[in-house]
């Protein structure tokens, strides 16, 4: 057994989709190359970009981080990052002292906002109230308004996160499952609002299974925080996640081919589907909402903070 | 005939059952999927299919965690 691209006998990996057999070296190099080719792509960056790396800790931040730096060393883009800390005992501070050291090792600029501070409650206090929604609701929702307001305080012109080949395609078959056509026609490698306070969201990971970014971080001895949620549950994303890997056992090619034909039908489904909204401010807070009052308000104003 | 396994804070001596026991099939016995888990042998990354030999210690990495 050797690697198919230089012979080496210390093969690390294999390619279940091509039966391609890999040596560290040459995986390593792979994922940065198909990383690098994804960017050029779908033009995730422009020339002089700042691009604000939402940095958890976790795998792939910190794999985002990494490949993306190769771009602000050849003096194409600047790179800065943001680690939101949930206020999630025994759980979060793992990652964000990870994110600080990433930070500090790569010389960025690095700014860690915590619920607490921002909303004066944690997710640990939020699942402590009567009545409380799903605790992924209320994260998914202040972390977006969080990231989305220090990109604008850090004047950052895309926002990259490290979403990978795995959650694409959980996500395409949620909303589709879910008949969510107007979500639906949101996804992609880069999405864009109408609201010019919403920066442009980018992800360079889309093309590689999750798998592959964990053997990453460990061939590459990058430091991250291997850990899971303890608000992690039997969730909808975890039901579909499961059927796609039994499926992909037998049909390795599976994720690809749901990403690819997503990407030929995005267009159709965006200028279709696609419900226009109102752009207002939120009366609370002020950020672009299209309500009376944001998505994040909305849940302060019910949990009475 | 036996191997050190370490796994999370597990370390623990195990024999080996037979001469191609492989990392598939300790996996197998964990109850583990290799989706899940990236596999070092004597402190290299190695494939599944790489037969575990005598005093082995092989680690297996859990990258991927639900949630």
């Amino acid at each position: 057994m050797q690697c198919s691209k230089c012979g080496n006998p210390k093969v690390i990996y294999k390619r279940e989709q091509s039966g391609q057999l890999l040596c560290k070296d040459c995986f390593i190099d792979s994922i940065e190359k198909k990383v690098i080719r994804t960017v050029r792509k779908e033009k995730l960056l422009d020339k002089g970009d700042k691009v604000l790396v939402a940095l958890s800790g976790g795998k792939d931040s910190v794999t985002t981080l990494e490949i993306l730096n190769s771009f602000r060393e050849m003096n194409i883009i600047d790179i800065c990052a943001v680690t939101v800390d949930e206020g999630i005992a025994n759980y979060r501070q793992e990652g964000v002292d990870i994110a600080r050291r990433h930070a500090k090792r790569l010389g960025i600029e690095h700014k860690v906002v915590s619920l607490k501070e921002d909303y004066g409650i944690t997710l640990d206090e939020i699942m402590q109230t009567p009545n409380h929604r799903g605790s992924c609701t209320y994260c998914g929702v202040f972390r977006r308004t969080i990231i989305n307001k220090a990109a604008r305080e850090m004047g950052a012109t895309k926002i990259a996160t490290g979403h990978n080949l795995d959650d694409e395609v959980q996500a395409i078959m949620m909303n589709y499952l879910e008949g969510n056509t107007d979500n639906l026609g949101k996804l992609g490698a880069k999405t864009e609002s109408k609201a010019e306070e919403f920066t442009v969201k980018i992800k360079p990971l889309r093309e590689i299974p999750e798998r592959e970014i964990g053997l990453y971080v460990v061939a590459k001895e990058l430091e991250v925080h291997f850990d899971s949620c303890p608000y992690a549950m039997q969730s909808f994303r975890g039901e579909v996640s499961e059927l796609i890997n039994q499926l992909a056992e037998k049909h390795p090619t599976i994720k690809y081919s749901t990403l690819r034909g997503y990407d030929k039908i995005k267009n159709v489904l965006k200028n279709e589907m696609q419900k226009e909204y109102a752009h207002g401010r939120c009366r609370r807070c002020g950020e672009p909402s299209a309500n009376e009052l944001c998505k994040a308000c909305s849940f302060l104003e019910e949990l009475g903070v | 005939m036996s191997f050190k396994l370490i796994y999370k804070k597990q370390n623990e001596e195990r024999e080996l059952p037979n001469e191609n026991y492989t990392i598939r099939d300790l996996l197998n016995d964990l109850e583990l999927s290799p989706q899940t888990i990236v596999s070092k042998q004597n402190g290299e990354l190695v494939i599944e299919d790489t037969v575990i030999q005598e005093d082995d210690e092989i680690q297996l990495v859990q990258i991927i965690y639900g949630g």
